[in-house]
């Protein structure tokens, strides 16, 4: 038989130990930044579910077109009607706007590769360090560090990136979230996190 | 720049029903999918499963980094979870597994220390009276086997009942009543004689 122990001696030892300790808030945040990028991981995971359909789609369509086409060259031949024209279904990516490309940003290509370089630049004198946190970094403050001049305060990071459609801020000093307030607003900023849309054209 | 948002973690060790109808909303939305909501969820456990990782691995960057492994594996697992069974017990067995796994790997460190070596702690000499019952207890704690370090903090510092502890832990009642009474009887034992516990 074992009895609850509670005696003055263990309350006082349990009363030392019960205190909440120090939060750091760049621990919390890094926190919810491992989680974001968890969820990253799960969006990616159906975009490319996503992308594997309509490459599914397309096949069968093109297989139906093939199966059509020979049932109507077969038609014909059998003095029947002339053939149709059967389309078969396409897939197209709508091409990014650069219309919502951020003043702020300025984009180089690279030739015929699928990655373009984008220079982020992002003003704060005081900071004493600046990490771009995005999609495309999963949202890990090490992936882009940004380099400070000292003379104007500006950071910059040049990041390759995909043709598409990006969301990302700037972690300064590993505490505070900031988006690009010269880019436009991520409507599903991640965590109560606000973020900015970087779109990138395709070369 | 707005700094991030903080907001007061001491949960009560006996959670009114409010606290108990605000967490059941947040958990529901975290698990619609909505990401503010399990950013408040972060909130309201962060600083309890800090406290818990800090007395089972006793070394702050090894308790944040499990901490945070339990939150991503929380957001992974939370679909599965099912909203009748209780979120304490379901989150403690999580970061309990976490700090066995963050502490089998302190451990290893340890059996590959050069003679020489001297942990950072040991250094720290403290003549703060009340800092340095703080360390005894601390030593106590950690020279008890994991199981009974992790009995007694979910009994005593946790508050969590026997029945949730089993959820937390997959043991039996029997089991853990045992582990918190040894656990009690080696700390009885060292911080006894401790001036000023």
């Amino acid at each position: 038989m074992v009895f609850e122990e509670q005696d003055e001696t263990i309350e006082r030892i349990a009363a030392r130990l019960r205190p909440l300790p120090e939060i750091d808030p760049a621990a919390r945040a890094r926190v919810l930044v491992a989680v974001a990028a968890e969820r990253e991981r799960d969006r990616e995971r159906s975009r490319q579910l996503v992308r594997r359909r309509p490459i599914l789609i397309g096949s069968i369509g093109v297989a139906l077109a093939a199966a059509m086409a020979f049932v109507a060259v077969l038609a014909t031949r059998d003095g029947g009607s002339a053939p149709r024209v059967a389309a078969a279904p396409t897939t197209s990516v709508p091409a990014a706007s650069p219309g919502g490309a951020p003043a702020a940003l300025a984009a180089r290509e690279t030739g015929a590769g699928a990655l373009q370089q984008i220079q982020l630049v992002f003003r704060d004198p005081n900071a004493t360090r600046v990490s771009v946190v995005g999609d495309f970094t999963g949202w890990d403050p090490t992936k882009a560090v940004m380099t400070r001049d000292s003379g104007s305060g500006l950071w910059t990071a040049t990041v390759s990136l995909p043709a598409g459609r990006h969301v990302y801020a700037f972690l300064v000093d590993d505490s505070i979230w900031v988006r690009d307030p010269r880019a436009p607003a991520a409507p599903d900023a991640d965590f109560g996190r606000p973020g900015s849309v970087l779109l990138v054209g395709r070369p | 720049m707005p700094p991030l948002r903080l907001v007061p973690h001491d949960a009560p060790r006996q959670e009114d029903g409010s606290f108990a109808e605000t967490r059941s909303l947040v958990i529901h939305a975290a698990r619609a999918g909505d990401v503010r909501a399990f950013a408040t969820l972060v909130d309201m456990y962060y600083a309890r499963c800090l406290r818990f990782a800090l007395h089972m691995l006793a070394d702050r960057s090894d308790a944040e980094e499990a901490v945070q492994d339990t939150f991503v594996r929380v957001y992974r697992a939370l679909p599965s979870y099912r909203e009748q069974d209780s979120f304490e017990p379901w989150l403690f067995r999580i970061l309990g597994n976490r700090c066995r796994t963050a502490g089998a790997k302190q451990r290893r460190h340890a059996d590959v220390m050069e003679y020489g070596d001297v942990p950072e702690r040991a250094t720290a000499a403290g003549h703060d009276r009340e800092l340095a019952w703080r360390e005894e207890i601390e030593r106590a704690l950690r020279s008890l086997p994991v199981e009974q370090r992790e009995a007694f903090l979910m009994r005593h510092v946790e508050g969590m009942s026997y029945e949730d502890m089993a959820v937390a832990t997959g043991a039996g009642l029997s089991a853990l009543k045992m582990r918190v009474k040894r656990a009690c009887d080696a700390l009885r034992v060292q911080l006894t004689e401790v001036d000023g516990v």
